[in-house]
């Protein structure tokens, strides 16, 4: 056994570069513990919380209606009922749309699959009611979310890229469909 | 079109995989047999290749460059690679050209998830594009109420086009402009007024043409499918109805499947809302002191139901019950209601709505050739050479058969004749008469005597089967006396038609081996029906073609199920089988089967039981989905008849005017809420399958009947419709045990040789005779009630896709005869004779011949009061199409 070797053995070397984190703690001591709901911990940007419906900037609903956060979602979250929109003849809109948040898991896959970015996960978090049925949110209450966790809004173009050509606008000349 | 052979086959090699196809099979078809799928959009099986798509390319040994497997046949020793690089490289090439226009709005379009572009762009493409120019954009214009383009998503395949053009022979739409800037479009000005067969909905294999009535209320992969059978005519299509949750979504048929083979009418594509009409009765209703309906449970009407029969059975017998059933139920409930009127209320007085028409179809084919089925199939018809369509406007009133017709003409090149009223003038429908090598103009109250011309020009060219004479001298000698008897002059002179055209006809049918007559409702349902069937039968045989096979005779159902009444015994004279009502052996196993004793009193049609309602001697009546007060003129005097009944018990879907009348309504079930089968035209039996939960508290009929019989102590309990069905085979061996294709019977050779020898005799004394009915000089015009393609009975003018096409009726008119009355289209005409005055919409159509009015029937509930009611004395049939009227202008100011 060499010296060097011999000394680590004396002084528990391993152990104590075991224990330097704590040890460190010890001289350095300061809370971790976060007096929630007094004090509250930075959320990082993509943070994945409560999920939102948002508008265009003229205050127009952006989703169209296409149901793929409905088939996107693994736990059936969401429900969509699409339908023209009244007074815009062919274009889609989703009439209802519910979430039933008791069985989100906050997977982001809804967001994902949107082709128009109308959902959105929030930072919000503090969802806890007392009555789950609180948490079955219906279109308005989730734009509402929408409303105060983005208060930046995308700004709406008619033909929102050249090589989309038209997507989901109305035509004056066609009539209303029957309801 | 005959099936080729075994040394017709071609063997060729698809990626690895050796194959033998018959010879002309196109290089995609064998393909597909050996399970290679290549990519398409401009092929499909009904239509002739067009390849304009490209994207079928295809590797073929020893041949230069890429070929379109959708217009290359098979040939001996081909060798064929669809998966090597460079065919892949060549489709993604070709879909970047049809991507360069198509717009992305994949998630606002309703085939987005069913698109073929899609499947094939995931499949084959980069996500990215070489092009950066700008898509083009087409106008977007309104193209009609039901069926909604989006030309921006067309990929220009014209599918549509050739399906419109091929099978349906409307040609109501043709590609316009050049290039990438070719877009689809119809002909007129107008928003599209075509048959509006919903095919070019179906065929599209992208987004471009979208029914307008579904558009956004779905996306393809919430749908369930539940295939059954459509209920709008005797055709008996298969259809596939798509469905969200309870709500009805589409409805569509695929290719290959059913004896449409995917096609479809307007009735089937567009007719489904009826079902689902916010007017559904959802629960029982009894009528209390002061007239009105109170809701009440089931088990309060079925008991005040029970107590009543059992109170009427005790005190007046079973005899005091009628029974009437409509043709649109299922055989099960057909079969079971029957049982229910003879078993349990031991009554003989049942019958159907086949009363209206079919029987007179069905009772000569027993007496002449002892079946009650059509001798041929659909098959047989496209296969024939020789078509001859008597009274019938095929292509509105039985569409699919229409097309088997037109397939027979235009692609087997079948002779067909023509015997109707309507003239070859071309229209925004399609119309038979245009496709017919020889036309037999006429009136619809001249069936009879053109008949007669018809077999006069057998006997008088000598076409007559040469066997026949020894074989049968007294029928021969029988018939050409009867014929005798009528001159051509006056056959000329009465029909309208000439000589050398009944000749020619004549002439072309005898000619033919495979030779098929359609009687359609023009004939089965005026006066004389059963004769004029019986006549036509006569000419079958006359000219050798009875008994041969693809030959026959085929009465045309109206309703889906006229068929299966008949066979469920439904109707006064049979019993399940059909087996004549007095036969002793059948009455004996009935007998024994329900455990109870059949009833032994006359059978009473239709009609009787309204007289006899009337004269007391009927005090109850059971009518399950039939509206006879509507259904037949006033003159019928049905409604006073109905309101002389001590009790009436009415089983509907809606509250009808005959129902209005009724002490208790028990609501039922529509055809997409229940199980069971239907018997269609050609005697095919077809399941049918529930598709959505009963509507509100409605039951199936069945289970009407069956609990109503448990309430009144003579129990049928049966688990569901499939057990019912399992008894109708212990009555009927066999029944409904047909492969994929409905299998023919054969005419009796006893019965066909005893009608030869004796039975010709019954009723030869009048069958022959001519009579004329001659317009009072006061009322010219004859008016008759017509079907239509957008319409079926009473049913589909609940359906609100079909009222977008057609919401009314209006008098359609000749337009020499709208000129001479100075009538447009348009104008409000008065229409009247002795019977009353009614006022209504003039339209002036080209093909309706001079001097005839033809009013739809769906909407006849005013004009109706001007028809008079005549009743067969031989088949009881009611009869209350024709009338004489006279037509005046009226100016807009006297409305």
């Amino acid at each position: 056994m060499k010296f060097g070797e011999w000394v680590k053995t004396l002084i528990f070397y391993e152990i104590l570069m075991g224990m330097k984190a704590t040890l460190t703690h010890l001289l350095h001591y300061k809370p971790i513990t976060l007096q929630y709901p007094h004090e509250k911990k930075p959320l990082p940007p993509n943070y994945r919380g409560m999920l939102a419906l948002l508008r265009y900037d003229d205050e127009t609903e952006k989703c169209v209606g296409c149901d793929l956060c409905e088939a996107a979602c693994p736990s059936r979250v969401i429900q969509v009922y699409s339908a023209e929109v009244p007074g815009e003849p062919t274009k889609r809109y989703a009439k209802e749309y519910y979430m039933d948040m008791t069985r989100c898991l906050f997977c982001g896959q809804c967001v994902d699959a949107c082709p128009v970015d109308a959902l959105g996960m929030t930072q919000e978090f503090e969802w806890a009611v007392y009555d789950k049925r609180n948490l079955q949110l219906n279109k308005q209450q989730l734009l509402a979310i929408g409303d105060r966790a983005f208060p930046v809004r995308e700004k709406r173009i008619e033909f929102q890229h050249p090589n989309v050509a038209y997507f989901n606008v109305s035509f004056g000349d066609i009539p209303q469909k029957d309801a | 079109m005959a099936e080729s052979n075994n040394q017709d086959l071609v063997t060729l090699t698809v990626d690895g995989m050796t194959t033998s196809v018959p010879q002309g099979t196109l290089v995609i078809e064998a393909a597909r047999q050996v399970g290679v799928m290549i990519p398409h959009f401009c092929y499909h099986p009904k239509l002739t290749p067009d390849a304009n798509c490209r994207m079928c390319l295809v590797e073929i040994e020893k041949l230069p460059r890429l070929q379109t497997s959708c217009s290359t046949k098979v040939a001996e020793g081909m060798v064929v690679k669809s998966n090597v690089p460079h065919v892949d490289e060549a489709r993604k090439s070709v879909l970047e050209f049809i991507l360069a226009n198509h717009p992305l709005d994949c998630p606002v379009c309703d085939q987005g998830g069913r698109c073929d572009l899609q499947d094939f762009s995931h499949q084959y493409t980069p996500t990215t594009s070489r092009f950066t120019e700008l898509k083009r954009v087409f106008p977007k214009e309104y193209f009609s109420p039901l069926i909604e383009t989006q030309m921006n998503r067309c990929v220009q395949c014209m599918r549509c086009v050739r399906y419109c053009d091929q099978v349906m022979d409307v040609k109501a739409l043709a590609p316009s402009g050049r290039g990438t800037l070719t877009e689809i479009k119809h002909f007129s000005a107008h928003e599209l007024d075509c048959e509006f067969c919903g095919g070019c909905v179906q065929i599209c294999p992208v987004g471009a043409i979208t029914s307008r009535l579904s558009m956004y209320d779905f996306r393809p992969w919430m749908l369930k499918r539940t295939d059954t059978i459509c209920t709008y005519c005797g055709d008996g299509c298969h259809i596939t109805i798509q469905k969200k949750q309870d709500e009805l979504i589409e409805v569509n048929s695929t290719q290959g499947v059913g004896r449409n083979n995917g096609d479809l009418c307007a009735r089937g594509f567009f007719g489904y809302h009826a079902s689902v009409h916010p007017d559904r009765i959802m629960h029982p209703l009894i009528k209390q002191q002061d007239g009105r309906f109170a809701q009440a449970t089931w088990e309060e009407a079925l008991e005040l139901v029970a107590e009543k029969f059992q109170g009427i059975k005790t005190a007046f017998g079973g005899n005091a019950f009628g029974g009437l059933v409509t043709s649109r139920c299922t055989n099960e409930e057909l079969y079971l209601f029957q049982k229910f009127m003879r078993g349990v209320l031991g009554s003989n007085r049942v019958d159907s709505s086949a009363r209206f028409g079919h029987v007179n179809g069905t009772l000569p084919l027993l007496s002449v050739q002892g079946t009650h089925r059509w001798t041929a199939t659909f098959e047989d018809i496209v296969d024939a050479d020789a078509l001859l369509l008597i009274g019938t406007n095929i292509t509105e009133t039985n569409p699919i058969t229409g097309l088997k017709v037109k397939q027979a003409v235009k692609q087997g090149h079948a002779i067909l004749v023509t015997m109707e009223s309507l003239l070859p003038a071309r229209g925004t429908i399609s119309n038979i008469t245009l496709l017919a090598t020889h036309h037999l103009p006429v009136r619809p109250d001249h069936y009879h005597i053109a008949i007669v011309g018809l077999i006069k020009s057998v006997l008088d060219n000598g076409l007559v089967d040469p066997g026949l004479e020894t074989r049968a001298p007294e029928f021969f000698r029988a018939i050409k006396a009867a014929i005798d008897s009528t001159s051509w002059a006056h056959i000329e002179e009465v029909s309208g038609v000439s000589r050398e055209v009944f000749s020619q006809s004549a002439h072309a049918f005898s000619s033919s081996t495979r030779g098929m007559i359609i009687v359609g409702q023009g004939v089965l349902r005026s006066p004389r029906g059963a004769e004029m069937v019986t006549n036509l039968l006569d000419f079958l045989i006359l000219t050798g073609r009875h008994g041969q096979p693809g030959c026959g005779l085929c009465p045309l159902a109206e309703e889906n199920n006229d068929q299966g009444a008949i066979e469920m015994g439904a109707t006064a004279e049979f019993l399940p089988g059909p087996i004549a009502i007095g036969h002793h052996d059948t009455r004996q196993a009935l007998s024994k089967l329900w455990e109870v004793d059949l009833p032994q009193e006359p059978a009473s049609s239709l009609m009787e039981m309204f007289r006899d309602a009337q004269a007391g001697q009927v005090k109850a009546m059971y009518i399950v989905g039939e509206n006879p007060v509507e259904s037949l003129p006033q003159t019928g005097k049905i409604k006073e008849a109905l309101e002389s009944l001590e009790f009436l018990v009415c089983q509907e879907l809606f509250l009808t005017e005959t129902a209005q009348l009724a002490d208790v309504v028990l609501p039922a079930c529509s055809y997409v809420e229940k199980d069971g089968t239907f018997t269609n035209t050609e005697g095919m039996v077809q399941p049918v399958r529930q598709a959505i939960d009963p509507i509100g508290e409605s039951r199936p009929d069945w289970e009407i009947f069956s609990a109503l019989s448990v309430v009144m102590d003579q129990p049928m309990e049966y688990g569901e419709a499939r057990d019912i069905f399992k008894e109708i085979r212990s009555v009927i061996p066999g029944y409904g045990l047909v492969g994929p294709v409905a299998t023919r019977p054969t005419p009796k050779v006893d019965v066909v040789q005893q009608y030869l020898q004796e039975g010709f005799a019954h009723g030869l004394a009048t069958r022959y005779v001519c009579t004329q009915d001659q317009p009072a000089s006061d009322t010219p015009f004859l008016l008759a009630s017509t079907q239509s393609l957008f319409h079926s009975g009473k049913f589909s003018t609940r359906s609100k896709g079909l009222l977008q096409i057609q919401s009314s009726g209006a008098i359609m008119l000749n337009p020499s005869d709208a000129k001479k009355l100075g009538i447009a289209s348009g104008d409000s005409v008065c229409v009247s004779n002795a019977h009353g005055a009614v006022t209504t919409i003039a339209r002036v159509l080209n093909r309706i011949p001079p001097d005839v009015a033809c009013f739809p029937e769906h909407f006849d509930q005013d004009i109706r009061c001007l028809f008079e009611l005549h009743i067969d004395k031989e088949s009881h049939v009611p009869y209350s199409k024709l009338t004489w009227v006279r037509l005046e202008r009226v100016e807009k100011g006297d409305v």
